[in-house]
């Protein structure tokens, strides 16, 4: 039976719900979610890719080669992905909408770009094609080992990250653009969190036909020509980006700075600092709050997936509610900040994700009310099956627990 | 040869046609200028500035002969050159 | 206070946090003398710099608009900019470990690419930042924080690696070459290529108390000068001297990092014109 024969109710939170009823005149493709991204970036306006190819991020370089020029953008093939970035960095800082792509063993590289950009309020996007790891791990196989890493992204604390992900290659168009607008509207990093089947797999891709068509969705790149450069003890958003080469005197620290932007060693200027890192992000989290959601009403166990794994776990808790379970499905697309009040709930949860350490599962654990009620269902390198998400639901429906299934891990501490 | 002449000598031509200033409150006590002027123009104060170090100040400044070894070699930008504006001003024609 | 400092630099961040007697001050009083005399305005020059004393020293110095890049890095976010606004001059002021050591990599590419920046090495010798640790340019034997018993590790010049990896004007000088080092970087700022100039500077604090074993800061731009002209200030020979000047100069001829990328555009978008984008292929 199809959902709508199930009469589940299903709810979708984000922008391009509504976009893609807005924009139906273009073309549709069979395309890998690596070229829906490109060109969802080239979409939102990105004109620089500065990376390193790494599979399964590799395409979204190649493309970018190609696609770039043709928009009078310039793509780098940066010497590693330290580089890379700060080179998005600085051409961010120069006025240019930028992005990199890559994966985990590039993706911990980025660290030290990562700070420089989120306190300097520099709008990036970063894709990180997760896969298994650690290091090289299985080079085509997915994984989502990055959870925690993409929220403390570099070192210090004192930040707030926004981290998003898809789970289609129809989604990774829209989603990327919606990224771009985050990055412009909180002048931070926005991180894409995908991994190696959504990148390379292919589906239906409907392109708009004119990109310049959405210029009502895309949050055009402004220049902040004015003091403060930097407004502290403020959580505002909407703040136009500082940029470098128009005169402004801006300054563009590697310190915990001022509102002009040069270091200062006091305590009072770290406060002012991190208010505002932390809270332009905290006090906005409606803005950033996206997710998917079928049969939550009466649903006796939640699934709580992201990414690839989501697709096959929603089909599951289908497959569990024609067994009879009352099982209800929670794919989160906004990552961090973590979305603590959807799982204000008092039910049972079924956390799967591609990793066998559990990361979304502590998370979920720390927000729902009954830790003890939040079940762990880790794989690592094949996506979770139908079969054995459905008789997870039914276990931890009937008896409270997952049965032992062959290489499922379901410890988390 | 050493960089720094300990004799100073005085050059008559030239001499006394220059402005030099010198920001005291900037000064670090670096020494430099004192010791690489060839006509002793600087001299140590004996109060310490903001900073707490006892600054260079122009002691003699008519002394100058704009050799602009000082404002080369001043690494905290303290010190100006310029040669002074005429006295007598000449008829323009 | 020095006319030119009024002229280009922000005055809230005068006098810098630099030790008395440092060599950072004095090269970057000459730097503004080239800015000057080449006819450019704050608004032309942008400033980037590192971590470490050149880096800290220098950064939010100048008036007009400048970054301070992480740890090595400067160049790579030069890139980036000068993509993003290829019509400012860069100045990339860092230090002998930002750019010999942990920022080499960059170094070589941004050489290799002939990106239109002028990166100004002021080279101290070590790693004066964290107390005095040695580096890759320290001379052999030295003692320093971290070789307490001489150094042993082979030195190397930065002038010859980025010469090897294609910029396109390459230049030496000391803190003892106040002349000199104003006009190479004149002709440095005027190479639309990469552009090295590499300038030892003492260090009375770190260096010159442990590797000369004084903090007098006479004394120490003595040891400079005497390593410039390789003689003594009491007419001996010293251990070893420097080769200044200009080493390398093939400017203007090589095309420009971003003018590459941007011929490329205008001959991807011609043909484009004339055969349609292929969107859709690939």
């Amino acid at each position: 039976m199809a959902l709508t024969e199930m009469a589940l109710t299903q709810r979708l939170v984000a922008p391009w719900a509504e976009w893609e009823k807005r924009y139906t005149e273009g073309r549709r493709l069979l395309e890998a979610g690596t070229y829906a991204l490109t060109e969802g970036a080239i979409a939102a306006g990105c004109r620089v890719f500065a990376g390193y190819p790494i599979t399964p991020a590799t395409d979204i370089a190649e493309y970018m080669s190609k696609r770039l020029p043709q928009v009078d953008g310039y793509y780098v093939q940066a010497e590693d992905e330290l580089a890379g970035m700060h080179m998005c960095a600085g051409a961010s800082l120069g006025g240019l909408k930028a992005m990199t792509a890559t994966s985990g063993p590039g993706y911990t590289l980025m660290h030290d770009a990562y700070g420089w950009a989120i306190t300097n309020e520099i709008p990036l996007v970063v894709v990180d094609a997760m896969r298994v790891g650690p290091i090289s791990g299985i080079t085509g196989a997915p994984g989502q080992g990055e959870f925690y890493v993409a929220r403390y992204c570099t070192h210090g604390g004192n930040i707030e990250t926004i981290v998003l992900s898809p789970n289609s290659v129809q989604e990774s168009f829209w989603l990327t653009i919606d990224a771009f607008n985050l990055a412009e509207r909180f002048r931070t990093v926005v991180t894409i969190l995908t991994d190696q089947v959504i990148s390379d797999m292919f589906e239906d891709l409907f392109l708009p036909r004119d990109y310049a068509e959405l210029a009502d969705v895309v949050v055009p790149r402004r220049h902040n020509l004015a003091m403060p450069f930097y407004p502290l003890n403020s959580a505002s958003i909407d703040v136009p980006p500082n940029v470098v080469g128009l005169g402004t005197g801006v300054c563009v620290s590697a310190y915990t700075h001022t509102e002009e932007g040069y270091d200062i060693e006091e305590m009072e200027a770290q406060w002012a600092q991190t208010y505002r890192l932390v809270n332009k992000i905290r006090h906005h989290r409606d803005q950033i709050l996206r997710y998917e959601a079928v049969g939550l009403e009466d649903a006796e166990v939640v699934a709580v997936a992201y990414g690839a794994t989501s697709r096959t776990v929603k089909t599951g808790v289908m497959e569990a509610r024609r067994r009879g379970v009352k099982a209800g499905f929670l794919r989160l697309i906004s990552l961090w900040p973590f979305p603590d009040d959807l799982f204000a709930r008092d039910t049972r949860y079924l956390v799967c994700e591609l990793n066998y350490d559990g990361q979304l599962v502590r998370e979920v654990m720390r927000a729902a009310p009954d830790k003890g009620k939040v079940h762990f269902m880790g794989k690592s390198a094949e996506l979770h099956t139908v079969v054995e998400v459905a008789t997870a639901l039914e276990g931890v429906a009937r008896r409270g627990m997952i049965p032992e299934l062959p290489y499922i891990w379901t410890e988390v501490a | 040869m050493p960089l720094f002449k300990p004799s100073k000598k005085q050059i008559a031509q030239n001499a006394g046609k220059w402005e030099v200033v010198l920001s005291e409150e900037m000064c670090k006590a670096c020494g430099f200028c004192l010791q690489i002027c060839p006509v002793d123009v600087f001299a140590w104060r004996k109060v310490a500035n903001r900073l707490g170090w006892f600054p260079m100040y122009v002691a003699h400044e008519e002394n100058c002969i704009g050799c602009m070894l000082c404002f080369q070699i001043c690494p905290d930008f303290c010190i100006n050159v310029a040669p002074k504006e005429a006295e007598t001003s000449v008829a323009a024609g | 206070m020095n006319k030119l400092a009024a002229k280009y630099l922000r005055p809230s961040q005068i006098p810098t946090k630099a030790c008395h007697g440092c060599g950072i001050g004095m090269i970057e009083n000459w730097l503004l003398q080239a800015i000057d005399e080449v006819g450019l305005r704050q608004e032309d020059v942008v400033f980037g710099t590192g971590i470490g004393c050149v880096g800290r020293q220098t950064f939010a110095t100048w008036g007009g608009d400048n970054f301070g890049a992480t740890h090595g890095r400067a160049l790579a976010v030069a890139t980036g900019l000068k993509i993003a606004q290829p019509d400012k001059k860069y100045l990339i002021v860092v230090g002998d470990g930002d750019a010999a050591a942990i920022g080499t990599s960059h170094l070589v590419h941004a050489a290799r690419r002939n990106l239109g920046v002028t990166v100004i090495c002021e080279d101290n010798m070590g790693y004066e930042s964290t107390g005095g640790q040695f580096s890759p340019t320290t001379p052999a034997g030295y003692v320093t924080n971290s070789s307490p018993y001489g150094m042993v590790e082979p030195s190397f010049d930065p002038c010859d690696v980025v010469k090897a990896a294609g910029a396109t004007f390459v230049a030496e000088t000391t803190a003892t070459q106040w002349h000199q080092t104003v006009k190479v970087v004149k002709k440095a700022l005027e190479n639309d290529g990469f552009s090295f100039v590499h300038v030892r500077f003492p260090c009375n604090e770190n260096f010159g108390a442990y590797a000369l074993g004084t903090r007098d800061t006479l004394k120490n731009l003595e040891w400079i000068w005497e390593h410039t002209q390789g003689r003594t200030v009491d007419g001996k020979e010293t251990d070893f001297t420097w080769q200044t000047g200009i080493k390398h100069d093939a400017s203007n001829s090589r095309p420009e990092f971003s003018k590459i990328l941007r011929a490329m555009n205008e001959r991807v978008r011609a043909e484009t014109a004339e055969k349609g984008s292929g969107n859709g292929k690939h």
